[in-house]
């Protein structure tokens, strides 16, 4: 593997990251101000807890970026060790959804 | 929900964030006793809360260092099977902890930090830029010294191991868990301080992302709280960095070892209680 590659999957990887954030962030601002300001408060709710999950998404969406890179520069190492980070992430994932329907 | 909560929170999560960058750590450390002490929240919705704000400071300081070699992608991926395992397991776990045991467990890690940082005060890891730095090493260009620092990976079980500890303590307590795999990166595993750190901040992310759904459906995270620290640590953090570029990070480790004794001389007091 070259380390241009690399050091091309850490600027994008850096943008994919800056993207959320600032997704996420936006969606707190709003929510926040809806909700303390008690406007539509189900939709501050719905603001507040889909900029958590952005937040929460975004790593999960760094580890998936890694894989397919990984996959692309052919890579079979880090393809198995991304996807054993990605399979601890799932099984987080579906305790959690599990928690949630009890 | 008062505004006046919502407002003390934002301003913990600010002074957390901006001591956090200041001093090279996330602002966990800070902040779960901030929300858990001097707001009187319990100490699981503290921790959850803090965790949110560990990925924030996670996206926000990678994004910022993409680009500089820094960060080494390979080697973070490797041991963040560790460091999410770990944190995985210690978020199952903590449900079972009474806030006794996670206060003692708390009060031990940070003074664990805070002797760390001291022992470790001027610790330098560098090879000539001409060395092979093997399949984990990695290059980059040092502003400080002014010109290509690489390095090679030495004791890799050793930092795996380093990770999956920092991964429990991060899913246990709420910290990031950076201050406490860096000096190990940094002092025993061949990684420069820089490199070590950038790695680590885009480990957290990733590492928090295991445990803190858990806490999510367990209705920990209180969206309008999570939400006011993590804009407040965001909004913190940049003012950081912009006083950490203009100081000596001999001086502020010092700083932050205090600060960490003091908070865990408090967390012992309360284990005791």
């Amino acid at each position: 593997m070259t380390n241009e590659a690399i050091d091309r999957l850490e600027v994008q990887l850096g943008r994919l990251l800056l993207g959320g954030v600032l997704s996420a962030a936006s969606l707190l601002v709003v929510g926040l101000v809806m909700r303390v300001l008690n406007v539509a408060p189900a939709f501050a709710w719905f603001l507040l807890n889909a900029g958590l999950i952005v937040l929460m998404a975004t790593p999960i969406l760094r580890v998936l970026v890694s894989l397919v890179e990984y996959v692309r520069m052919r890579d079979w190492l880090f393809v198995l060790t991304t996807l054993a980070v990605l399979g601890v992430l799932c099984t987080s994932v579906m305790i959690a959804l599990q928690q949630r329907t009890h | 929900m008062s505004l006046a909560l919502v407002a003390a929170v934002i301003v913990a999560g600010s002074i957390a964030g901006c001591l956090g960058s200041l001093l090279g750590i996330g602002g966990g450390v800070f902040l779960v006793p901030f929300l858990n002490v001097g707001l009187g929240l319990d100490f699981k919705i503290a921790m959850a809360i803090s965790l949110m704000t560990v990925i924030a400071t996670s996206s926000a300081v990678s994004a910022g260092t993409a680009g500089r070699q820094l960060i080494n992608l390979r080697l973070g991926m490797l041991l963040e099977i560790a460091s999410t395992a770990g944190g995985l397991l210690a978020g199952i776990t903590v449900e079972r902890l009474t806030s006794g045991a996670l206060s003692l467990l708390f009060a031990l890690v940070t003074a664990a930090i805070a002797v760390i940082m001291v022992s470790r005060l001027e610790r330098r890891n560098v090879l000539d830029a001409s060395e092979n730095v093997g399949a984990l090493g990695g290059r980059f260009y040092d502003e400080e010294s002014g010109r290509e620092v690489s390095y090679r990976v030495k004791r890799l079980p050793l930092a795996m191991f380093a990770s999956l500890i920092a991964g429990s303590v991060s899913g246990a307590l709420g910290i990031g868990g950076g201050i406490l795999k860096v000096p190990v990166l940094n002092a025993w595993c061949g990684v420069p301080m820089r490199a070590a750190a950038a790695t680590s901040a885009l480990m957290i992310g990733v590492t928090a992302v295991s445990s803190v759904p858990l806490q999510y459906a367990r209705g920990y995270v209180t969206p309008p709280l999570a939400a006011a620290a993590v804009l407040g640590v965001l909004v913190g953090s940049r003012g950081g960095f912009w006083f950490g570029g203009r100081a000596r990070v001999k001086w502020l480790k010092l700083l932050m070892a205090c600060v960490l004794f003091a908070v865990s001389s408090l967390y012992f007091i309360r284990a005791l209680r």
